[in-house]
């Protein structure tokens, strides 16, 4: 898995948002309109009518009728055993650290493993709980008759939907807020004395990543050594190969306390590093191999390397680097020493270069883009792991959005079925329709593979038809890709829902890599479930069973 | 159809199960106590007679019998998505992930013994040459061994595991590249912080040298091996010399440190005793009947016509046994380690070679010399050592590092010098005795 926080796109977001919602509305209407003739000429007015009705119900919503549909629905779910989960959970608790802890275990490795399991535990706990909570709640009220106690009432569909929503959310709430607290005290008493220091939060400040080569020449990327894992790529030692971090948003707040060795206690910059090392000889075995780091001021091009230091590969926090407030460094071309002021000198408008090379000859050292940060204070373990938390529970708040959504039209077994099929497509398909879509996936789109196949055609060869024939046949593929764009689009990306490995390589979860886009991503699925659960409830047979 | 009730249905199924489920607990019910199988029943009986009780192969883990349980019939998915889950992780470097898939694939396969075998390998071969510093490629080989030894635990009566914990305790701490600084944390651990300047209790309780854990653990193998001689597919002779073989490794690893005094001649005196006095002696079984390999031909005819065995046939296979195992080889070889001509050459090549790296070139070309002259009268006195290939690449190595040093003088190379003749006749080997040069001295 490639750990790389991207900040999220919220102006494009919102847009593809629009786009989707835009054009599921109009394919509704239209389809509704069309169905509307069926009824004769005053279909479509009655259309228009039902559009209008729901304006007014949405409009005169009553929060606090929808409370007290919550709390009931919140009872409804203590009464069907919801929260024997916890039990399940205690279990699971009592018994993981029997598998878990090994004698002197790396810290890291420890920590990862036990926040892993912890997550693991909730979310597996969690969700399916949720699920079947969600799905059956309406149909089985459908099913006894008491939905009509509540819909003989001055109660909008509206409010119901809602009021579902919001009550299992609460029981979401209540059971991963729980099972959070537990979770947290079980690792803080789970992981050993020694790997107790590493039990926080960094919060990183990332650079954007670009290359020279062993010429100096600007590249895309470095090196590809043949490791088959591409999210690295190498620059050669004792050449001109050089990797480029350029920071931004850096002032004196970015300054922490930090330790030298010429300077002791002092104020300064973290640059932590997590470079892996190619040999392509043993060469001296026991240390690592050795890196430089350049800063550069962006502006005056001001260069001031700093001491060399041997990379300790996968060994996270032990590759810190202190860059004191005040530096001294040998001048080679004006050969003498010389003092400069960090943020004065050397960062220009909170910009600053750091040039990464290796010293080691025919040895090389791997980066990507978050191998290199400044880290700023630290936090404390609880807020990450709170914050990751979050993401499992925004996770089954969607989930509960669209079993309730879905249980509006659909009966108990098949709104599960559908819920569990966005939930795994939405969990682990993703990358694979994001190729098709793209038009990344070899042999192209469904056409042009139907054609392959039927002809026993290559992949990777080119189509053997008149230009016009591979032109209509790639202008399909294109419609057609357009569509499965569409489907992917309505599946929800729970990619951003999984946060724990921020919490679990113990660094603080990114507001705008994670927690942004899970929030628009619930927020982008409330809006057409609570219209989908309305409109299907409004517009259904209750007596229908 | 049916005029029973709901309630009524459900009884008639209750009274169903319970008169199914009494001759199963009859036919099936287990020991009670700790008398013989008499009180067991008959289905219990045959499990045991036939060995087809999982706690016939090894301890039965409640979790991981639960786990297989509660999957239902889905114990194989289960096991290949954790398979490649763990391919995935380990191609991309998720380290703490990928132990967690091994350990979870384990729980569903708590006694299918390849798996044990190649995630162990996996461990401390594959896994700890991708890490950089010694230190952490000590630490997974170390996993590696930790893990085989949870699966000799689990599965007590399969040879195999102890054997492959043995070559990791003995050959890749022994043999790696990293020898010295694996052999050094075998005894003291780099997690200071854990261990306390100790070795790891896991692996080496009792803080001793790794190749003489490692005849621990593969004495543990023979003994299970001989319990059950069809689970191990490799030569039985073969697998037998395997404790007595750690031993000489042991008297051999402490020279290679420079030891040689008591420490390394006592070891070699064992070495030889062990050798010839408890393996020698074993019975093995081949085609032509019982042997054991301290036989000279003489002895190996007289049994043959003792068996009424055809001579040569018998004599055949001993003899090719002997080499299989390099019996003569080590008998001699542990014989001639304690002889003091012997001892003399390896220390003055050692020394000669460490004043090399210390720079003082006149002392190292002295001793040098002095060693090759002696190595040239040990090739001439046992010429059993001009076949050994560790003698050939000690005597070579001599000649290379006192070579380079008359370059380094800009001195010429005399045509005629002691072992020039054993130089000149073994030039393949010399390519890994330049990068063994370029890695001890860091010299191209």
């Amino acid at each position: 898995m490639n750990f790389d926080p991207r900040a999220f796109d919220i102006v494009q977001g919102v847009g593809t948002w629009l786009k989707v919602m835009g054009a599921c509305a109009i394919l509704v209407l239209v389809a509704s309109l069309a169905a509307s003739f069926g009824l004769g000429l005053g279909g479509p007015v009655r259309v228009f009518r039902q559009l209008f009705s729901a304006i007014r119900d949405i409009s005169e919503i009553s929060l606090r009728r929808v409370w007290a549909l919550a709390v009931l629905t919140a009872r409804e779910a203590i009464r069907r055993k919801a929260l024997l989960v916890f039990g399940l959970f205690a279990i699971l608790f009592m018994f993981g650290s029997w598998f878990l802890s090994g004698g002197g275990e790396k810290a890291d490795i420890q920590i990862e493993r036990h926040v892993v399991f912890v997550f693991t535990a909730i979310s597996w706990l969690v969700l399916p709980v949720v699920l079947m909570l969600a799905c059956w709640g309406i149909p089985e009220d459908i099913k006894a008759r008491s939905i009509h106690t509540v819909v003989t009432k001055p109660v909008r569909r509206v409010e119901i939907v809602l009021g579902r929503m919001l009550g299992f959310t609460l029981i979401t709430t209540l059971v991963v807020g729980v099972m959070g607290v537990a979770g947290y005290i079980w690792i803080d008493r789970q992981i050993s004395r020694e790997a107790h220091g590493q039990l926080l939060c960094k919060v990183p400040i990332y650079g954007k990543l670009s290359f020279l080569d062993r010429q100096g020449q600007p590249a895309s990327i470095g090196i590809n050594v043949g490791d088959v894992w591409t999210f690295r790529s190498y620059i050669e030692g004792s050449t001109k190969a050089t990797a480029i971090w350029d920071f931004e948003r850096l002032s004196e707040a970015s300054l922490m306390p930090i330790s030298t060795k010429d300077q002791g206690e002092t104020r300064g910059l973290r640059v932590q590093t997590g470079f892996e090392s190619f040999r392509t000889h043993k060469g001296v075995m026991n240390s690592g191999l050795l890196c430089q780091l350049t800063l550069v001021n962006p502006a005056t091009s001001l260069r001031v390397p700093l001491p060399a230091f041997e990379v300790a590969e996968y060994r996270g926090d032990a590759n810190v680097t202190p860059v004191p407030a005040t530096l001294t460094y040998y001048d080679s071309e004006a050969r003498k020493s010389k003092t400069v002021d960090l943020v004065k000198d050397v960062i220009a408008d909170g910009k600053l270069k750091i040039e990464a090379r290796c010293l080691n000859g025919e040895q090389f050292l791997g980066m990507a883009r978050p191998d290199m940060f400044i880290r700023t204070a630290d936090r404390h373990f609880a807020v990450g792991f709170f914050k990751a938390l979050s993401g499992v529970w925004l996770q089954a708040v969607v989930i509960v959005m669209i079993g309730v959504a879905a249980s509006c039209f659909l009966k108990g077994p098949i709104a599960t079925l559908m819920t569990f099929a966005v939930l795994i497509v939405g969990q682990s398909f993703r990358t694979m329709i994001d190729k098709i879509v793209s038009g990344d996936q070899l042999g192209g789109g469904p056409f042009e593979s139907i054609y392959r196949m039927v002809t026993h055609l290559n992949q990777t060869v080119d189509l053997d038809l008149s230009k016009t024939v591979t032109g209509t046949i790639k202008w399909t593929d294109w419609i057609s890709q357009q569509g499965i764009w569409l489907v992917q689009q309505t599946f929800p990306n729970f990619s951003y829902f999984g946060m724990s490995p921020y919490v679990a390589k113990g660094f603080d979860v990114d507001f705008r890599a994670a927690i942004l886009p899970s929030f628009a991503v619930a927020l982008a699925y409330f809006i057409p479930c609570v219209l989908l659960g309305y409109f299907a409830l409004k517009l259904r047979e209750l007596e229908s069973k | 159809m049916n005029r029973l009730t709901s309630r009524q249905r459900k009884l008639v199924y209750l009274g169903v199960i319970v008169v199914l489920l009494a001759p199963i607990i009859i036919l099936g019910r287990p020991k009670s106590g700790t008398g013989a199988t008499a009180d067991q029943g008959v289905l219990a009986q045959m499990r045991t007679r036939y060995d087809l009780g999982e706690n016939q192969l090894g301890q039965v883990d409640p979790t991981s019998a639960a786990m297989n349980l509660v999957l239902l019939g889905f114990r194989g998915i289960a096991a290949d998505l954790l398979w490649s889950q763990a391919d995935e992780n380990e191609q991309t470097k998720n380290w703490a992930e990928l132990r967690a898939n091994v350990d979870a694939i384990i729980m569903l396969q708590p006694h299918f013994v390849r798996v044990w075998q190649f995630q162990g390998w996996n461990l401390a071969y594959n896994v700890s040459a991708a890490w950089d510093l010694v230190a952490d490629r000590f630490y997974w080989v170390k996993e590696g061994a930790k893990f085989l030894k949870k699966g000799r635990d689990i599965n007590d009566k399969i040879a195999q595991l102890p054997y492959e914990e043995g070559r990791v305790l003995g050959t890749k701490i022994g043999r790696a590249d990293e020898w010295k600084f694996y052999r050094a944390y075998f005894k003291k651990d780099p997690n200071e912080e854990a261990f306390k300047g100790g070795p790891d209790p896991e692996l080496n309780p009792k803080g001793t040298d790794n190749y003489l854990a490692a005849k621990d653990v593969y004495l543990v193998a023979n003994e299970l091996q001989k319990a059950r001689p069809d689970t191990i597919q490799m030569l039985d002779v073969l697998f037998r010399s395997y404790p007595y073989r750690s031993q000489l490794n042991y008297a051999d690893a402490l020279q290679r440190e420079g030891h040689f005094d008591e420490s390394s001649q006592t070891a070699w005196e064992e070495g030889y005793r062990e050798w010839v006095e408890k393996f020698g002696q074993e019975k093995f079984y081949g085609p032509n009947g019982p042997y054991h390999l301290e036989m000279s031909e003489h002895d190996m005819g007289d049994m043959a016509e003792a068996q009424g065995k055809d001579v040569d046939a018998f004599t055949r296979w001993v003899l090719q046994m002997q080499n299989e195992t390099r019996y003569p080889y080590w008998k001699f070889r542990s014989q001639a380690e304690s002889a003091k001509l012997m001892v003399d050459a390896h220390k003055l090549i050692y020394d000669g070679e460490k004043q090399f790296v210390k720079g003082n070139l006149s002392t190292a070309r002295d001793l040098l010399f002095r060693g090759m002259t002696l190595y040239e009268q040990l090739f001439a006195k046992y010429e059993v050592l001009t076949s050994d290939d560790e003698a050939l690449e000690e005597a070579m190595t001599a000649v290379y590092y006192w070579q380079r040093i008359l370059k380094l003088e800009f001195k010429p190379i005399p045509a005629q010098f002691p072992l020039s003749v054993v130089y000149a006749n073994h030039q393949g080997i010399l390519p890994l005795i330049e990068s063994r040069f370029k890695r001890e001295t860091g010299q191209d």
